[in-house]
């Protein structure tokens, strides 16, 4: 055992050489001097990990220490998002938080909310779309809103995520800001946007609610058109894509965001200082490029614009929870 | 052809050449550890990949994950401790080989014929790529309900017991797997108020726990087996090429079941050695010889198991679609790299794709001389002595259960499904059907509920679609056959009596 | 721990039942007729059928007979005597104690206690539990931490690295 392992090391130590590694210099005094840690919720690989990932990177670029994330998963992102606001606010622990803070509450899942957190800033939101099969017969977002005005309650279904997910919400919003119950489409649950684009692909379903980026190769690839995205503007890099704004005269609009945020009372020369690197890496050349190569929306929020859009966003999740029966209490 | 020039180029940048050849060691290591999965091996190259080029990012990948796959069967050859929850559908059979001196041949079998597997299913992805991928979006949830339910069968296929103590492990795997939120209603279920419970129980804790942990404790109450005849252990790749002209006919069977379950999205590589095992023991001319140390599962599952990863790639390249959470993480990769998946990649980028091609047959052929050098390595466990060995894999076990997501409550699940698998061996109940429930519960609820839910409650659509009309008669097939094999002893045994 | 079919056959058909029960009182979910309550249930019922039919002996020709394992007389195992079994259930309550003390201690003073129970639970003498227990614990360190990156807690005993 000890003898595979000690040869396993030196190898993969001869990997992670292909990684500059940044060594700390050790300054005293000033921060950050030591390592920070930025946990994310949700599992490596995944979007929101990479979005971490990259904005970590930058940062260590930027403040000349380490930024090591880490995966806290569980519990439906419960567990990372508690562990980013028990962590000690010595700027040490710093976390990315997901649009799922502003839910999970209204479901009773937890206490926590956005104001267990010193927001830092707001790194990309993620606008929904929608979609539809390509042999669909409802061109534009019009005759497909007039279709659904005209269908029995049930007759069509959408999916995009499980029950009561931000996509969900996102239906749920629309129907509503349309004059419809928000249970008017039958939503299916599914195991996140990708099964959801493949069911409407294979004819399954009628429409996916997810957000463009993730339906992208699936558009790309001729199988699906996306009729309209729910934002207060288009989309630079789906610039053919109408908003619901422009077409239905609905000015509807709520995505999934994801920001950097400390546990509460974070000394604020701390906070500001995370805050103008985290500005800088927005701005940079690199995280430009990363957004765009995965199609992911650029929204930036300083620590102030972070907390007004959480605050918006929680009353609209909320409003859009009680409307779908989906909230507690 | 001047862009499969131009793919060799790519391929043999040094940059390439070293990243392949790091990633593949590391992709041994890692899989070979207990409780680190060939995906957690995949994710954790993720941040590296940030800093190489596009071909070496997506090299790394596929070399750490195909070697991953493949080194998750050592530990379970030797000691009974599956890598991955695919390897767990065969690690009864391979440790029993081990236990009759024929460690070598075993993990021989798994090597040389996951390196066909992994052969065969990168040129189906070469050569049919486009028609895998009709096949692949033709599948809507009912199709998925049946397969699901077809994989499910396999517990009562796979294991050595009463079939009836094979569907009720099943059925409790099916059971934990309806513990937390993920479930089609969205609401926490059966999580007692406990906030870890939401995420609901992951494979990998139940994994390590029934197997690795189980058999620690039967360690403590057990005498040291005698050890094994100190023979020098063999040339692990003789003896491979007459198995594979014996038992021709079960790989490719399995190299095409493989392919075929693979390049189903959500199925993926787990699910292809359950049902290949299956198949192999179903169609066998000495079925009764399996689970006592026959490589005749082994070459099957083997096969299927790589086969499906490759092929699992159809629907991530042409519609970034995964097949699996491995190639989930490598369509993050691809986009960074700006390979937008699609089927411009195909066309546009045709010397990117084919620069993947030569990577994958590297791949699988570089794997068999590391392959061989870490089995050998790996084989001195057995020399060692048995209560300095334990204590390190149940180490291990902690360190792996709580590094799948930074959290300590999988390392308590871990000694509790320790728990549940030692009582449940010691009375009959096969612990792999318990894992198979867990593996595929997800999949059959959602599948089932999703469909009844778009059907409106109506059954009919499970059997109206052409493909899920032919996969319900095969799953009701098979459902009736042991029944009416039993009957049928049943009758044959009354009648002298009478 | 070995038990009858009768016992484990009636266990399992009672955690069934109470599957059902459970599955049966959650909630429905606005606008959709089939809800997280089916799939329990069904999964219940078919655990009381098979518990049932495992209680009454249904099945059993399939089965071989019965190994019973031979009885360890090394290290705890012998020390317990009658009560052998339980030497089965230190590498579980290690992996509680590793999952309660490993944040406050640190990783590497848990994984010495854990490596020394049950390397001397398992009948190594002294000598080699010693050398494991000290040995292993910076190797394994040394991998999760440096290579995977995993954040194993500090605690009293810092890594060197």
């Amino acid at each position: 055992m000890t003898n595979f392992t000690r040869r396993g090391t030196l190898a993969a130590g001869a990997l992670a050489g292909l990684a500059p590694l940044a060594r700390p210099a050790l300054g005293q005094g000033r921060y950050p001097a030591r390592p920070v840690q930025v946990i994310v919720p949700w599992g490596a690989g995944g979007g929101t990990d990479a979005t971490a990932r990259i904005v970590a990177s930058l940062l260590e670029k930027e403040m000349g220490q380490p930024f090591n994330v880490v995966n806290r998963t569980g519990g439906s992102g419960v567990v990372g998002h508690s562990a980013i606001a028990q962590g000690a606010p010595d700027g040490y622990t710093i976390g990315m938080i997901t649009v799922e803070i502003c839910m999970m509450h209204w479901q009773g899942l937890t206490e926590l909310k956005r104001t267990s957190y010193t927001p830092l800033a707001l790194m990309n939101e993620d606008p929904p779309g929608v979609q539809v099969n390509a042999s669909s017969p409802y061109r534009d977002i019009k005759a497909l809103a007039d279709a659904i005005k005209a269908s029995r309650p049930g007759q069509f279904k959408a999916s995009g995520t499980g029950q009561g997910g931000i996509w969900h919400l996102a239906l749920a919003g629309w129907l509503g800001a349309m004059g419809l119950r928000a249970d008017h489409v039958r939503w299916v649950p599914s195991n996140g946007a990708a099964p959801a684009m493949q069911d409407l692909a294979a004819g399954g379903i009628d429409i996916v609610t997810c957000s463009v980026p993730e339906a992208r190769a699936i558009i790309e690839a001729g199988r699906a058109r996306s009729l309209a995205i729910m934002a207060p503007q288009r989309n630079p890099q789906f610039a053919s894509v109408p908003t619901l704004n422009e077409t239905l005269g609905i000015n509807y609009s709520v995505g999934a965001w994801r920001g950097i945020a400390a546990p509460l009372n974070l000394p604020a020369p701390i906070a500001q200082q995370l805050t103008a690197a985290l500005q800088k890496v927005w701005n940079s050349q690199e995280f430009k490029d990363f957004m765009n190569a995965r199609g992911f929306g650029m929204v930036w929020g300083d620590a102030a614009g972070f907390a007004s859009h959480m605050e918006r966003t929680d009353a609209t999740l909320g409003a859009a929870m009680r409307e779908a029966g989906l909230a507690r209490g | 052809m001047t862009a499969f020039l131009e793919a060799i180029r790519l391929v043999a940048a040094p940059d390439v050449l070293i990243a392949i050849m790091a990633s593949a060691v590391y992709g041994l290591v890692v899989g070979s550890l207990p409780g680190l999965s060939a995906t957690m091996a995949t994710a954790l190259l993720v941040p590296v990949t940030f800093y190489l080029s596009p071909i070496a990012a997506i090299a790394t990948i596929i070399t750490a994950s195909a070697m991953a796959i493949f080194s998750g069967d050592i530990p379970g050859a030797l000691m009974r401790i599956p890598g991955t929850p695919a390897s767990a559908a065969y690690t009864d059979e391979a440790y029993a080989m081990t236990r009759k001196g024929q460690a070598e041949l075993a993990l021989g079998a798994g090597l040389w014929f996951s390196a066909i597997g992994g052969i065969v299913g990168t040129l189906s992805l070469i050569l049919m790529a486009p028609m895998l991928a009709e096949m692949a979006l033709s599948f809507s949830t009912f199709e998925y309900f049946w397969l699901a339910f077809l994989g499910l069968m396999c517990a009562t296929l796979v294991a050595r017991s009463s079939p009836i103590k094979a569907i009720a492990a099943m059925l409790l795997g099916l059971l934990f797997a309806c513990v937390g939120i993920e479930n089609p209603g969205g609401v926490p279920r059966f999580t007692f108020g406990v906030t870890d419970l939401l995420g609901g129980i992951e494979p990998i804790p139940a994994l390590v726990g029934v197997f690795a942990v189980s058999e620690v404790m039967r360690a403590m109450m057990t005498p040291e087996p005698p050890p094994l005849p100190r023979r020098r252990f063999g040339s692990i790749l003789a003896g491979q090429w007459a198995l594979t002209k014996k038992y021709q006919w079960p790989m490719w069977r399995g190299n095409i079941v493989g392919i075929i379950i693979g390049v189903l999205p959500g199925a993926g590589a787990d699910m292809a050695a359950w049902v290949s095992y299956a198949t192999a023991k179903r169609f066998s001319k000495e079925p009764e010889k399996f689970g006592t140390g026959h490589p005749e599962g082994l070459v099957e599952a083997g096969a299927s198991n790589n086969a499906s990863l490759a092929s699992g790639w159809v629907p991530s390249l042409l519609f970034g679609i995964p097949g699996d959470t491995i190639t989930a993480i490598a369509i993050g990769v691809l986009y960074m790299k700006g390979l937008n998946p699609g089927p411009t990649l195909f066309t546009e980028r045709a010397s990117s794709m084919y620069a993947l091609y030569i990577i994958f047959v590297l791949a699988n052929i570089i794997m068999i001389p590391l392959g061989i050098l870490m089995i050998r390595m790996a084989s001195l466990v057995l020399r060692a002595p048995r209560s300095a060995v334990m204590p390190v894999i149940m180490l291990l076990c902690a360190v792996g259960a709580f590094a799948t997501g930074n959290n300590l409550f999988s390392v308590m699940l871990v000694g509790l499904f320790g728990i549940i698998g030692f009582v449940m061996e010691r009375n009959g109940y096969p612990v792999a059907a318990l894992v198979l429930g867990i593996v595929m519960g997800t999949m059959v609820e959602q599948n089932f509920v999703t469909s009844l839910i778009k059907s409106d409650g109506d059954v009919l659509p499970f059997f109206e679609r052409p493909v899920s009309s032919v996969l319900a008669a095969m799953t009701i097939a098979a459902l009736l056959w042991p029944a009416a094999v039993w009957t049928l002893r049943r009758l044959r045994r009354a009648e002298p009596a009478r | 721990m070995h038990l009858s079919d009768r016992v484990t056959g009636l266990f399992l058909a009672v955690l069934g039942a109470l599957a059902f029960w459970g599955g049966s009182r959650l909630p429905a979910v606005p606008g959709q007729d089939v809800g997280p309550a089916v799939f329990p249930m069904v999964v219940g019922g078919g655990l009381v059928l098979c518990g049932v039919l495992i209680a009454i002996g249904i099945g059993r020709s399939f089965e071989e007979a019965e190994v019973e394992p031979v009885e360890a007389h090394e290290g705890l195992a012998r020390h317990l005597g009658d009560r052998r079994a339980l030497a089965a259930f230190v590498p579980p309550a290690l992996l509680l104690f590793y999952a309660l003390a490993s944040e406050t201690l640190g990783f590497l003073p848990t994984a010495f206690v854990m490596v020394l129970l049950a390397a001397l639970s398992l009948g190594a003498s002294l000598r080699l539990a010693v050398i494991m227990a000290v040995g292993a614990p910076p190797l394994v360190h040394l991998v999760f931490y440096k290579l995977l990156r995993v954040p194993l807690p500090a605690g009293l005993l810092p890594a060197p690295w």
